[in-house]
């Protein structure tokens, strides 16, 4: 399968890594991402900043520096995350177990959308949204339901926001990934969408192919894919244990075979 | 632009109302709220009724075992009654045009507090713990490695609204070519963890939840899954309608005008191309707290009136949060399957009848109430999720 969609723009967090300029100077010379860090979060009002989980915090400015007003409370939402908020619900788990009793606020943080709730309140935004989690390959599946929801709705474009923070040190020697504080979103609109902004990119979804193995790399494929697009690359290859994920550039394509004709 | 068909074509489903759609309905049908039980291991020092599923689980297979814990062991159970038509749908599009979309907001925390407290008593791992059991995307790799599905597998988790939503994105994915067949629904899971949240936020009735009553004082948790084929057919039971919207509001409590609800219901009825009269039956989210039940009853009234028939299921089988917008769609779906002549046989509203005057009135369905029909049917069900998620669906019998 593949689908075509333009990329309107798109931003990064990670500890160090605030702006494009800090992050085309990584992606020169990439290496493993800061472990820990948040983002001051002023642009949240004070109310809501106070019961923001690092991650949120991470996820949502990253949403807030690549989609401008007023757009910001127009778009669909998929936020994907395989983490999401367990390290919060493994706290209030270890606090149970110790009989101490539950925040109900902070037992409310705890649910997977809850950084789509803190955007939605934040900006008033009343669309759509998804949160989604699929282990190693949850890069593959939150552009899918970003596809998936632009097919609902072709003529409104999407926000995309992926991120994680480090599990918890009691599960941490569990899960064998590339470790760090980062997000990475894109502001998206299907090829037929009503604007004509944007960078045309081709994504292509496969299964797996047998002996596919994904190139151990010491920051996420998240990351990746954002350092492909900065070097204005032509086409990119991601290949996960259960999806294969491509993308190639539209624009130059079409450009180049016209300017052979 | 006309949808292209998409069929739910074979339920499962395992609930406190018991294992498979024939006994299943038989109980939904009777409003049998006998099947909820007492539990005191949930929550500290309390013991809560609750919707727990009482058939044993089959085991999940030891090649598995990373996968082993309740959540999974409940979607198994509704999995494998639909397995000759997993099975057949494999062999006629093969496995790469197959994939699975999961509801869940518990996944296996409920085996996790058990590893979590043996950490903090020892420092030290359980053997038996795996992070695949805890984390959400766990819960669609389980059904995708269990069958070898090598089609997209993901799990979307939403709160209450997971469900529902994972109907929604199977839709698509037909829609979008990525697949041919999508096991497509939700699994939840009793857990301490939510036992002692939703106590917290005082969100649990004393006794059974009474949805709509001038009495009502909260939810009565439950568990379960529900899982569809979702298919391309034009026949059978059809996914008509996906109405979604956010709330902006708050992260535990509905927006009082139920806008959003609204919002939903109405986006439901546009996708599907159909006109509010055109619903025989609506089955509410209903969950029993004092707010919810205000907001949706005005959102419900506002776009009905008092014409469409509804009912919330959840006091026969509880608030099985992740799992109730799958739950509740097979329910629905079950209504018209179990079509009679030129009526629709409904789940009745099972509360004390006390009405509250504060809230608009609805149709509110008693137990044997039918609904004259004619078919195509539509009905319609909602989930309003935690953070102002909501996802209404709109199913009908094939044109």
């Amino acid at each position: 399968m593949s689908c075509a969609v333009r990329v309107l723009a798109v931003a990064a967090w990670a500890p160090g890594l605030e702006d494009e300029a800090a992050w085309r100077a990584w992606s020169a010379a990439p290496g493993a991402l800061g472990r820990e860090g948040v983002p001051d979060a002023r642009f949240l009002p004070a109310m809501l900043r106070r019961r923001c989980t690092p991650l949120t915090r991470i996820m949502l400015r990253a949403a807030f520096d690549v989609c401008p007003e007023p757009l910001r409370a127009e778009v669909r939402t998929v936020f994907a995350s395989r983490h999401g908020s367990i390290n919060e619900s493994i706290e209030l788990i270890e606090g149970v177990a110790r009989s101490q009793p539950i925040s109900p606020a902070k037992f409310s943080h705890t649910v997977h959308n809850a950084q789509a709730a803190l955007y939605s309140i934040a900006t008033g935004n009343r669309r759509a949204s998804s949160s989604l989690a699929a282990q190693e390959d949850t890069l593959a599946a939150g552009w899918l339901e970003a596809l998936a929801h632009l097919e609902r709705e072709p003529e409104r474009p999407l926000l995309l926001v992926q991120g994680d923070v480090p599990l918890a040190p009691t599960f941490a020697p569990l899960v064998d990934e590339p470790v760090g504080s980062w997000a990475v979103a894109w502001l998206l609109e299907s090829a037929s969408g009503s604007t004509a902004d944007g960078e045309p990119v081709d994504v292509a979804l496969e299964p797996a192919a047998p002996g596919d193995t994904r190139p151990r790399r010491p920051w996420p494929e998240a990351v990746e894919l954002l350092r492909w697009w900065l070097a204005g690359a032509d086409a990119l290859e991601l290949p996960g244990p259960r999806q294969r994920l491509a993308f190639r550039r539209g624009a130059t394509h079409v450009a180049e075979a016209h300017a052979h004709r | 632009m006309a949808r292209r068909p998409c069929s739910l074509s074979a339920l499962g489903l395992v609930s406190c109302l018991g294992a498979g759609a024939a006994e299943t309905w038989r109980r939904l049908t009777a409003g049998d709220a006998s099947r909820l039980s007492q539990r005191d291991d949930l929550a500290p020092e309390k013991t809560l009724l609750v919707g727990a599923v009482r058939e044993p689980l089959p085991a999940v297979p030891a090649r598995l075992a990373r996968y082993a814990c309740r959540n999974n062991a409940l979607t198994l159970a509704a999995l494998e009654q639909i397995e000759a038509a997993v099975r057949a749908a494999l062999s006629r599009y093969g496995a790469a045009r197959v994939g699975v979309v999961l509801g869940t907001s518990t996944s296996g925390v409920g085996d996790a507090e058990a590893a979590i407290a043996h950490h903090v008593r020892t420092q030290a791992l359980s053997p038996t713990f795996f992070y695949d059991q805890l984390e959400f995307g766990g819960a669609a790799g389980f059904v995708a490695e269990l069958l070898g599905l090598r089609g997209p597998a993901y799990t979307l988790s939403t709160a209450c609204s997971s469900g529902a939503r994972a109907l929604a994105s199977a839709r698509s994915l037909l829609a979008l070519g990525v697949c041919d067949a999508v096991v497509a629904g939700a699994t939840d899971s009793l857990c301490g963890l939510t036992a002692s949240g939703f106590g917290a936020l005082q969100a649990i009735a004393d006794g059974v939840t009474n949805p709509m009553s001038a009495n009502r004082a909260g939810i009565t948790l439950g568990e379960a899954s529900a899982l569809f084929l979702v298919t391309g057919e034009a026949d059978g039971v059809q996914l008509l309608g996906v109405g979604e919207s956010s709330e902006a509001h708050h992260m535990s409590a509905p927006d009082p005008d139920g806008r959003g609800a609204r919002e939903a219901m109405e986006a439901a009825l546009r996708d599907a191309g159909c006109a509010p009269g055109q619903i025989a039956y609506l089955n509410l989210h209903g969950t029993g707290t004092p707010l919810n039940d205000a907001m949706e009853s005005v959102a419900v009234a506002a776009l009905f009136g008092e014409r469409v028939p509804c009912s919330s299921t959840k006091p026969l089988v509880g608030h099985t949060l992740g799992a109730a917008g799958a739950l509740e769609a097979a329910f629905c779906w079950l209504v018209l399957k179990g079509r009679e002549g030129g009526e629709l046989l409904l789940p009745p509203h099972a509360w004390d009848g006390a009405r509250d005057p504060a809230l608009p009135a609805l149709r509110l369905a008693a137990k044997g109430e039918r609904v004259a029909a004619p078919p195509p049917a539509r009905v319609m069900t909602n989930s309003f999720g935690f953070g102002g998620n909501n996802c209404t669906l709109v199913l009908g019998e094939a044109a």
